[in-house]
């Protein structure tokens, strides 16, 4: 309303410009906005477009084939990253509540500092240092490259995101609760792993989901840890391992200790094939782990932002 | 505090009633919470750990290449090698990839994302907000190796290839430029101008959203007060917001220089890896990151290994350095708006 | 409530995981546990060459219906990073074409190189409308030297009379990786030209001159580098036959030693394996570049499994010998090396590759 009277009246010069100013510039930043979003479209788009001609069936259930020949499919990769993130997820995830328990339960001591400043020095250390440092621990130390240190590696990867999350996530639990528990007489641990926890766990859970998101499409950690394998398929070696009278500790021990291949490590070595199928296939590799890693956030996202709504 | 007052009590008239072993035990743990406590605070040594650990053990593997190499390793003036074949490491080439892509990043993004973050924070319409949010974040999200595929195939020759020709055709023309903006441009594109425009895009969403927080930080009183002196929108954003918060907008801002230093996959994939190729950003190049990824897994000699590990150290400083910097300016600025 | 189910699921996954990895870890470590079966299953892994991995990963995928029990992954890193491996111990078995030095033999004396087939190493280049071309050693020299930039270079129009070559900087491209592919290549080059033996060298990886300029390009892998060829108007590249064949990426003719104009096919290999066939030395290694044969392709190799000689897991060590020997005398597994565009053992060879693998111990007794 006040901005139509004023267009009314006959404003000096310097007024007009400054609005003139004011028009442009904020104009600007929308323009900003869209065009840094071109490049997500077109990759969605495109990656849409070029992967989704080869998927079918046929490429979720076979391992691949020979170079050079057609078919065969990415079995291995996602059963490669299953294992490693799932793995992943065993390392990370406790300690990294417990360090937000910590986080939250010591807020101002030196110690709590030291953490949250390495906590954001591991976020950002790049990824492929992790690697260097899970070859130089895991890989020489038990003399084979495995899927075990390529979770290694992804768990480090995971470990600040889950933290911050979760710290941000209990810190949102209203006091009351804890205070409540212990003064029943509860001990801390049991409050915390059953009144605090389920109170925060929804978005705990989401910090998990952004974590996991991030060590599905990391490729960097995994060159000098897993390696990769064309023929890592768990349905083949939990078969031959019964055929055998195997232990399931061995069965677990031989899934765990193999090289093992996953998304972003097989679309990364296809990317860079001579061969057209290899090529094409990559394509359809991208769409797989983007759709995963884009739902994965979205749903995350939109989760945190109906609980910290609910809690406000 | 009062509830931890509170607990010791009730645990001290516990034990006087239980005489029985087992309940003292319990007790003197009380009831499980020494351990729980040693379980935390080893957890959260075990962060601070991994760090030390980390640059501890490169700092190990890399004393072969830097007693035989010194300084002259990472030096601008030193004279330019990377040859396995006759054990003859020199870093520059490398550390000025990484250097030049991403300053050329920072500069392309910066703008952008910043004028993302002021339409996020002060100008989306109520129902744009949220879904204009999920979208910059997944354009962060997207993996790295997808980048470098649509990179290869899509960016390469539709964008980079047109702009390299034009920057050859014109700064590359201009004697002082001609260093660094000089020579032919790649057909297929790879090049140090790839990699940089690659991180570009890759980074704008990660400064986007941090500078987003920070304007979002910025108390309202700030913005009444200074329309109520009459100011435009943009005047109280560029007069009394960018200047309030400066100091987190710039964290912001280092934070994606780490992260484009850091960035491995989608740069190796466009940047071409060769070492040498002179200063030209149309030319193609190493980042310190990408000549880990492609050679370390094949390093023989112990020192092209430890050559590398050495990159790796020097990387891995910059990074903490920077986030470290990063960090104290956010939580800095994040500080005085708390304060005020 | 659910969340505390949820809760309660999820920290009982945990825990779970957590035994598995624990015990399967420990369980795994121990080579007894699986010797204790029998002929329990057993994974063989190996990394290394890409220059063999076209065939290899053929043999990889008929050898399952031989042995079912046997899951064999190679890797295609590079000979460099082959040999990494084994010497750092992470692998089974490595792939290499380029010769163990004595500092590493020394190193790990139980190594063994074993040749399995041969293959031609071939210039290919991305030029429009032009789709053969004819090189000579020199040539291919000063085009890796930077010494010749453009295709329109009298040098190699004196070679190629009759085609029109364009007025366009020659984009080299060379491997980002330390390869054994590389190094056949290198070692014609250096045996063609002092010059490159003197300031370039022979070996996996070298430093590239035309890097320096800005008109070199690196690939990773044979598939790297024909892809960058591929991918890239008016460049040359080197790969292994086998790359250029079933791409139908266009590969250069070689004037070879004897001054005549061959093409690398089966004959031409054969030809200059031929005039190496005794060279091999105790190593059971051997050169063929730079063949002196009417008819030979200058530009060939072998290319070798890295192994171990003394062994402590037998039930390992006899799956990998069983390979070994089923690759280099099976023959389905030679016709598809052959429609690949490799050269397979010559049987004098094929003898003494067998003979060494009766060589190989565990536990200090034969495994043959």
């Amino acid at each position: 309303m006040a901005q139509e009277i004023f267009s009314q009246v006959n404003l000096p010069r310097v007024y007009r410009r400054r609005r003139l100013v004011n028009k442009i510039m904020l104009g600007l930043t929308a323009l900003t906005l869209i065009l840094a979003l071109i490049p997500l479209v077109w990759i969605i788009v495109y990656v849409l477009i070029k992967g989704g001609r080869h998927i079918n069936l046929d490429f979720f259930i076979h391992l691949p084939q020979p170079m050079g020949t057609t078919g065969g499919g990415i079995l291995h990769a996602i059963e490669g990253s299953l294992v490693m993130v799932i793995l992943a997820s065993v390392f990370s995830i406790p300690p990294a509540l417990l360090a937000a328990f910590y986080l939250t339960t010591h807020d101002s001591t030196p110690l709590a500092s030291a953490i949250r400043f390495s906590t954001d020095l591991l976020a950002g250390v790049p990824s492929i240092i992790v690697g260097l440092f899970g070859y130089a621990i895991i890989v020489l130390a038990q003399k084979h490259y495995s899927a075990l240190a390529g979770g290694v590696v992804l768990g480090m990867i995971m470990l600040p995101v889950v933290i911050r999350s979760a710290e941000e996530m209990l810190k949102l639990v209203p006091p009351d609760l804890r205070a409540g528990s212990l003064a029943l007489g509860a001990p801390e641990w049991k409050t915390a792993i059953r009144v605090v926890l389920p109170a925060a766990a929804e978005g705990i859970i989401t910090g998990i989901m952004l974590g996991v998101a991030r060590a599905t499409g990391e490729t960097a950690p995994l060159l000098f840890t897993a390696l990769g394998n064309d023929n890592y398929e768990i349905g083949t070696m939990v078969k031959q391992g019964i055929a055998h009278n195997q232990s399931i500790f061995a069965i677990l021990g031989r899934i765990f200790e193999q090289p093992a291949d996953a998304l972003p490590l097989t679309l990364w070595k296809y990317a860079q094939q001579p061969y057209p199928e290899r090529v094409e296939q990559s394509w359809a590799v991208a769409l797989v782990l983007m759709l995963f890693v884009l739902a994965l956030n979205i749903l995350a996202r939109v989760w945190i932002a109906r609980r910290r709504s609910a809690l406000q | 505090m009062v509830i931890d007052e509170m607990k010791s009590t009730i645990n001290i008239t516990a034990t006087k009633k239980q005489f029985p072993y087992r309940k003292n035990l319990m007790a003197w743990l009380q009831h499980g919470d020494r351990i729980w406590s040693l379980l935390l605070w080893l957890s959260g040594l075990l962060v601070v750990i991994l760090v030390v650990w980390i640059g501890w053990r490169l700092w190990i593997e890399s004393a072969p290449s830097r007693a035989e190499f010194g300084w002259a390793f990472i030096s601008p003036w030193a004279k330019a090698s990377w040859n396995p074949a006759l054990d003859k490491f020199q870093a520059w080439s490398s550390i000025y990839g990484s250097i030049v892509t991403a300053v050329i990043a920072l500069f392309l993004a910066v703008p952008f994302s910043i004028g993302i973050a002021i339409f996020l924070a002060e100008l989306s319409p109520a129902g744009l907000r949220v879904p204009l949010n999920y979208m910059v974040e997944m354009l962060a999200a997207i993996p790295s190796v997808v980048y470098g595929l649509w990179g290869i195939y899509v960016f390469l020759p539709t964008v980079v290839v047109p702009i390299g020709k034009f920057i050859a055709a014109t700064a590359g023309q201009i004697p002082g430029l001609a260093i660094v903006a000089g020579g032919h441009m790649p057909v297929s594109g790879l090049s140090r101008l790839a990699a940089a425009l690659i991180l570009t895009i890759m980074i704008t969403p990660t400064i986007a959203a941090v500078s987003r927080d920070v304007l979002l930080a910025i108390p309202n009183s700030q913005r009444e007060a200074s329309a109520a002196l009459g100011a435009t929108q943009w005047e109280t954003i560029w007069k009394v917001l960018l200047p309030n918060g400066l100091s987190g907008i710039l964290g912001a801002v280092i934070l994606g220089f780490g992260r484009a230093i850091g960035e491995t996959m989608a740069v190796t994939m466009v940047i071409g890896n060769t070492t040498g190729g002179g200063y030209s950003i149309l030319k193609p190049g190493y980042t310190m990151a990408s000549i880990i990824a492609n050679e370390f897994a094949e390093a023989v000699s112990a020192l092209h290994t430890s050559a590398l590990v050495e990159i790796g150290i020097v990387l891995f400083f910059l990074t903490l350095i920077l986030n470290a910097i990063a960090r104290w300016l956010v939580w800095r600025v994040k500080k005085q708006v708390m304060g005020e | 409530m659910s969340i505390r189910k949820t809760t309660a699921i999820l920290t009982g996954l945990i825990i779970a995981a957590i035994l598995m990895a624990g015990c399967g870890s420990s369980q795994a470590a121990t080579p007894e546990n699986t010797a204790a079966n029998g002929n329990a299953p057993v994974t063989l892994n190996g990394a290394g060459a890409t220059f063999p991995l076209p065939v290899y990963t053929e043999w990889i995928q008929m050898y399952k219906s031989v042995q079912p029990d046997v899951t064999l992954n190679y890797q295609g890193i590079g000979s460099g990073g082959g040999q990494k491996a084994i010497l750092d111990g992470t692998v089974d078995f490595a792939g290499s074409d380029s010769l163990l030095k004595e500092e590493q033999y020394r190193q790990m004396p139980d190594l063994q190189m074993l040749p399995i087939v041969a293959g031609a190493v071939v210039p290919i280049f991305n030029i429009d409308g032009v789709d053969s071309l004819a090189l000579d050693g020199q040539t291919l020299v000063d085009i890796y030297m930077a010494k010749i930039t453009k295709w329109n270079d009298p040098a190699i129009a004196a070679l190629n009379p009759g085609i029109s070559l364009p007025d366009e900087p020659i984009i080299v491209a060379h491997r980002s990786d330390g390869s054994g592919t590389t190094e056949i290549f290198t070692a014609f080059l250096g045996a063609v030209s002092q010059e490159w033996a003197e300031t370039v060298g022979v070996g996996k990886a070298v430093e590239w001159l035309p890097d320096q300029i800005g008109q070199g390009v690196g690939g990773k892998g044979n598939p790297g580098v024909a892809q960058a060829v591929q991918s890239t108007p008016f460049s040359i590249g080197y790969v292994e036959l086998a790359y250029a064949k079933s791409n139908n990426i266009p590969f250069a003719d070689m004037v070879n030693a004897a001054g005549n104009r061959v093409t690398a096919n089966a004959d031409t290999m054969k030809d200059a394996m031929a005039a190496f066939a005794d060279s091999f030395d105790d190593h059971l290694t051997t050169e063929i570049v730079n063949a002196p044969g009417e008819n030979s392709w200058s530009l060939m190799g072998y290319t070798y499994l890295i192994i171990h000689m003394e062994n402590t897991d037998c039930d390992k060590t006899a799956a990998l010998l069983d390979y070994i020997r089923w690759a280099i005398s099976d023959d389905a597994a030679a016709q598809k090396a052959a429609d690949l565009g490799y050269a397979t053992l010559p049987d004098a060879v094929r003898n003494l590759v067998m003979d060494k693998l009766h060589e190989v111990t565990c536990d200090g007794k034969p495994v043959l």
